[in-house]
């Protein structure tokens, strides 16, 4: 066992496992653009879990499956959109809920789905040509589900869409200074709906993922927690959808570590590796006043002619 | 007053006509939710089956009770009329004797702890025969030597299944290594995952666990390597990966426990002694993949081919030992142990002398690792 076979393993399992952490992230970075915070993901990701392992298994079609997965993700952000723009909730206590409420619903109607294995999950893809590429062909480019290589093409277009374009200036300018914005002509609150919408699409292909590929079946609470490791990540990223790619990638690969070090280093420590580690940064950044890019207005609920 | 006269009158009436019928409603306090095919869904499924067969019996849950609340959700039971309460998780032993003693006249039994009362029991439903029985099937089929082993928390329990597990793996393969990886967590789907990818990069080929998913059995076939399946029936997970495993009957406790309650042997006065530490032999626990199977079918003929030099039965094929094994567990009268002495932990300290068997105290509190196993041991005595 070389060197070369480490870094291979873990790039390729921090990747996999670091997918619907991926996708969880890059939506909640949109979301907390313009300014809501959502932490409902663990709730729309394990809603997203359950409707595609439910139409992935009746249908026989995982892609229905994680379609299915966006919309019920859509919609379960929809009403943290509906209390938090439109009614001004606080918008903590609305995350909370939806992801309270998120547990409790699937694990209702999830209960005739336990104890199934999927016929057919997710298939996976090898890029031809860049699979050649020595170690790192190897690592990123072979037998990966097509949703992480849509995920990092994703990041990268969101990336762009965020900071070149003008929609990208209207959902920044949205979380930064709704008033400003509405002065300029922007519709805040359509800025807002959508990219909360679009952040619960994308935690709803995050849980599909679960339930679909990496994992293909259904069992209650099966997210367990990933929700909030994405509400980390996406402070980890500074709110953005590039430095998402290496935090997800850098989480999961010690996520992974944690397993193969056990030989070596106790166990106990391993396991808190990496959110000691994301800890640190934060401090460490913190410290340094380095600009973390956190939207101004983020949390707080813009009502028109109030500053 | 004439009318809370006849109220009261009416109220006692139908009190008494309920006791003289001797209904028993029993209240069941879960630690996870009942769909985590693991050991929750597992009583509940035992459950179910007690409320159908009996017509006296009247049953309620209640599930993902957080370990400390148990007492409020015990006091509403009570108050809904549970006259019997079972509690499952090891964690539920001190509000459940709290409980205990503020209602005297409720049965009680917990599940996996070792404090009693005179309304209180304990019962648990152990493995680490099946756990052995499943070693040497592994220990027969491992081609590098190496069998990996994903573990929940490291407690006596799953030290000892881990020990019994190890102790079979090496009868059949002596060089044979047992490598174990905690997560941390009776359930965790992710990290059971990455936890069995660590062992597959590190040379594994043959997977048994303890933790409340089938996730091992799945990540184990996606490999194309066998796996043992935990607790509920896996099979269906991977139909031609999963060998074998262990499967739980705790409705063989709930049968036993109920039926003596409603015929009076068990009350509320005399259950400080009552400890079920119910295995093969009782039929509280099944060697299989799924119920009545016991090897999967795929991979008997391999498993008979494998003829073995036994220092005990001489030339034997792999499944006949399992066989003879499982049948030294049965009624009547058990024939073997798997720490039948002289048993050695890893650090060279002698742990069941020669010619002994350990006693249930040791089984519940074992700490060491026996030789064999490879990786870390949070807790591991030095002596």
């Amino acid at each position: 066992m070389g060197w070369e076979s480490w870094i291979i393993d873990t790039l390729k399992r921090a990747l996999a496992y670091g997918t619907p952490l991926l996708w969880g992230t890059l939506g909640e970075i949109y979301a907390e653009r313009a300014g809501v915070v959502n932490l409902g993901v663990e709730g729309m990701m394990i809603l997203g879990a359950l409707s595609a392992f439910a139409v992935a298994q009746s249908t026989g079609n995982p892609w229905l499956g994680i379609l299915a997965a966006s919309v019920v993700g859509g919609f379960a952000a929809l009403i943290h959109a509906f209390f938090s723009v439109t009614l001004r909730a606080n918008q903590y206590v609305s995350g909370l809920a939806l992801t309270i409420f998120g547990l409790g619903l699937s694990g209702l109607l999830g209960t005739s789905w336990v104890g199934i294995s999927l016929k057919n999950p997710l298939p996976k893809a090898t890029i031809p040509g860049l699979e050649r590429i020595p170690i790192l062909g190897e690592a990123l480019f072979r037998d990966h589900s097509y949703l992480t290589y849509i995920g990092i093409v994703l990041a990268v277009v969101l990336w762009f869409v965020l900071y070149k374009t003008r929609w990208g200036i209207a959902i920044r300018s949205v979380g930064e200074s709704p008033s400003t914005a509405d002065a300029m002509g922007i519709d805040v609150f359509a800025v807002q709906y959508l990219c909360v919408i679009f952040g619960g699409i994308l935690a709803g292909v995050a849980g599909g993922f679960l339930s679909v590929e990496y994992r293909p079946a259904w069992t209650e609470g099966m997210t367990a927690g990933m929700g909030w490791i994405v509400i980390a990540l996406t402070i980890f990223a500074a709110w953005d959808p590039l430095q998402a790619v290496g935090g997800v990638v850098l989480f999961g690969a010690l996520y992974h570590l944690a397993y193969r070090l056990q030989a070596w280093f106790p166990p106990e420590f391993l396991k808190l590796m990496p959110y000691a580690f994301a800890i640190l940064v934060l401090a460490v950044a913190g410290l340094r006043k380095v600009k973390r890019g956190a939207p101004a207005s983020l949390g707080v609920p813009y009502v028109r002619g109030q500053r | 007053m004439r009318k809370l006269a006849l109220v009261l009158a009416a109220v006692l009436l139908v009190s008494v006509v309920t006791f003289g019928a001797e209904k028993i409603k029993a209240g069941f306090v879960y630690v996870g939710p009942i769909g985590d095919l693991g050991w929750t869904y597992a009583h509940d499924y035992a459950r179910r089956i007690v409320d159908e067969e009996f017509d006296w019996l009247e049953t309620v849950y209640v599930e993902s009770v957080p370990e400390g609340q148990e007492g409020a959700i015990i006091d509403r039971l009570v108050a809904q009329g549970c006259n019997v309460i079972f509690t499952t998780s090891f964690g539920f032993m001190d509000g459940t004797l709290e409980a205990a003693m503020r209602y005297p006249d409720v049965i009680f039994a917990h599940c996996s702890g070792f404090k009693r009362y005179k309304n209180m029991a304990t019962y648990m439903a152990d493995f680490y025969q099946v756990y052995y029985l499943n070693g040497l099937i592994a220990g027969a089929l491992t081609k590098t030597g190496k069998v990996g082993y994903v573990a929940a928390h490291p407690i006596p329990e799953l030290k000892r299944h881990i020990n019994a597990f190890t102790i079979g793996v090496r009868e059949v393969n002596p060089d044979a290594e047992v490598h174990v990886r905690w997560i941390f967590s009776w359930y965790d789907p992710a990290a059971a995952k990455e936890a069995t990818e660590a062992l597959v990069a590190e040379g594994c080929d043959v997977f048994a666990f303890t933790e409340d998913s089938p996730t091992v059995v799945q990540v184990a076939a996606e490999h194309g390597l066998p796996s043992f399946a935990h607790y509920s029936p896996m099979l269906k997970f991977a139909p031609d990966y999963v060998v074998s495993g262990q499967l739980v009957h705790w409705e063989a406790i709930y049968r036993d426990f109920l039926l003596k309650v409603k015929e009076g042997i068990y009350t509320p006065e005399n259950l400080s002694h009552i400890d079920y530490w119910w295995t093969l032999p009782q039929g509280a626990v099944e060697l299989g993949a799924d119920f009545g199977v016991p090897i999967n079918p795929v991979w008997e003929d391999e498993l008979k081919a494998n003829v073995i030099d036994h220092p005990v039965f001489g030339k034997v094929s792999i499944y006949d030992l399992v066989m003879i094994r499982q049948s030294q567990f049965g009624a009547p009268g058990i024939t073997f142990d798997p720490f039948q002495g002289p048993v050695y932990d890893r650090k060279g300290n002698l742990r069941i002398p020669e010619g002994t068997w350990p006693s249930y105290e040791t089984l519940i509190t074992m700490q060491w690792a026996v030789d064999g196993v490879v990786g870390p041991w949070p807790g591991e005595p030095e002596g």
